[in-house]
């Protein structure tokens, strides 16, 4: 073992090029808010609705959409959204576009999950007494089931924004220039890539670790709302 | 554009070897973590020893930091801390398997912890004791909880293998993209890819959550 690798660090390297990592860091967070919103909540709940519905024609294609996204790996969805999908479909997309495209369909099909347990969690019991009450359809959904539902969603979908954050990673194969690409580029350029890589592994624990706080802070926040 | 079925004959081949290095990706990363896994949760079980923050300190470094950062990492560090030549392939399953013992330790935790303290309490009052009250009280018991979620997170450790294509390890997936690099057939190798793991993950999926069905309903 050569622990002179450690003894040598030039820390020089690392503090000229930790604004291009860094740089690279909030492509990783820019591609996790993005698709926790576009994905996790806006496409996530249209298709925990979709999958819920009573018509077979609606049910069924959401349903094999979420099957799809779910059982198939991220990085062979972005390259097929980088290589396939613009020659089915005429339109080109910049490796941003289709990592971003790809990581909002993945998560879309895993919140939509949660979102669907959260909304079938609320008792029957709550239906019939809504129903019992005289409430219309709309008064349910709005009063009663949702803000139920809400409590029950809410806790594992923060959870998922770490797996979000670690998933954007995988995306730079698509030469995004990520955390994980800007380190490359930059290791290969500079020959000081123990530096460079343990910076940037650094970097990534410590997001990874505020991401974590912030959401068991928000789950234990909720939880105290609820009482 | 017509779909070229004779682009998926004419390169089984490499197709093949691509999934069969997958295979052995999953394989050896599985060993790893089942291993390892076992290790973390019996540190896990002795609460508030030094083993217990070790093991959870483990665990929370490995389900924090994303996959592909520490597959980089070691793949282009290691040798040069230990001068050592490595294979992409050994290292990242190391890697893989290394994140799944941090997820298996926690499911196997749960499931012990799962269990009742009554049945333990039970055991003792008809004389078990020790590793007879282990192999047939809790253990079968616990078994119950563990197996469902242990095999989803199989279904995300063959998910997982594709990363290995970052460091240029000739993966099922690296195989097609660089196939579709030569024959300009993208279109036929990716999806065929992806519905060949579709094909292998979708029903493990599915018999998790049949497992879990059926043990829920039998408690």
């Amino acid at each position: 073992m050569d622990l002179s690798v450690f003894t040598n660090f030039d820390f020089g390297v690392i503090w000229r090029y930790l604004p291009a990592l860094l740089k690279g860091l909030w492509t990783n967070c820019l591609l996790t808010g993005l698709g926790f919103l576009c994905g996790g909540i806006v496409l996530g709940t249209i298709l925990a609705f979709a999958n819920m519905a009573r018509l077979r024609i609606i049910r069924w294609p959401a349903f094999l959409f979420v099957e799809f996204w779910r059982s198939t790996p991220l990085l062979v969805q972005a390259v097929w959204m980088h290589f396939a999908f613009p020659v089915l479909t005429g339109f080109s997309t910049t490796p941003f576009q289709s990592g971003l495209l790809a990581l909002i369909f993945n998560v879309s099909a895993y919140c939509s999950e949660i979102i669907r347990a959260g909304i079938m969690g609320v008792p029957r019991g709550q239906h019939e007494a809504a129903r019992a009450l005289g409430l219309s359809a709309a008064v349910t959904w709005w009063k009663v089931i949702r803000p139920q539902a809400i409590r029950l969603i809410v806790p594992p979908l923060t959870g998922t924004v770490i797996s979000i954050f670690k998933a954007t990673a995988i995306l730079s194969i698509l030469a995004i220039n990520d955390l994980m690409r800007a380190a490359a580029r930059i290791s290969s350029y500079t020959i000081h890539p123990v530096e460079i890589y343990t910076t940037a592994a650094i970097l990534a624990l410590m997001t990874g670790l505020v991401i974590t706080w912030i959401g068991s802070r928000a789950e234990v926040h909720y939880r105290r709302q609820e009482r | 554009m017509e779909f070229q079925f004779s682009v998926l004959a004419n390169n089984y081949p490499a197709l093949l070897r691509g999934g069969l290095v997958t295979l052995l990706i999953t394989a050896i990363a599985l060993g790893i973590g089942l291993a390892i896994g076992a290790a973390l949760c019996a540190g896990r079980l002795l609460r508030g020893s030094a083993l217990d923050r070790l093991a959870l300190t483990y665990i929370s470094f490995f389900r924090t930091t994303p996959e592909m950062v520490l597959i980089f990492w070691s793949y282009f560090c290691i040798p040069l801390i230990f001068h050592i030549r490595v294979s992409g392939m050994l290292v990242g399953s190391i890697v893989l398997g290394l994140v799944a013992a941090a997820y298996f330790a926690e499911i196997f935790r749960a499931g012990i912890e799962g269990v009742p303290r009554g049945q333990t309490e039970a055991a003792r009052a008809l004389g078990l004791r020790g590793f007879p009250q282990w192999r047939f009280v809790l253990l079968p018991q616990a078994l119950r909880l563990m197996i469902p979620p242990l095999v989803n997170y199989f279904t995300e450790l063959i998910k997982n293998t594709t990363l290995l294509a970052g460091i240029g390890v000739a993966e099922l997936s690296l195989e097609a993209y660089l196939l579709g690099g030569q024959t300009y057939r993208y279109v036929e190798l990716l999806s065929a890819i992806a519905f060949a793991y579709f094909a292998v993950i979708f029903p493990i999926s599915l018999w998790s959550r049949l497992l879990e069905a059926k043990f829920r309903a039998a408690t």
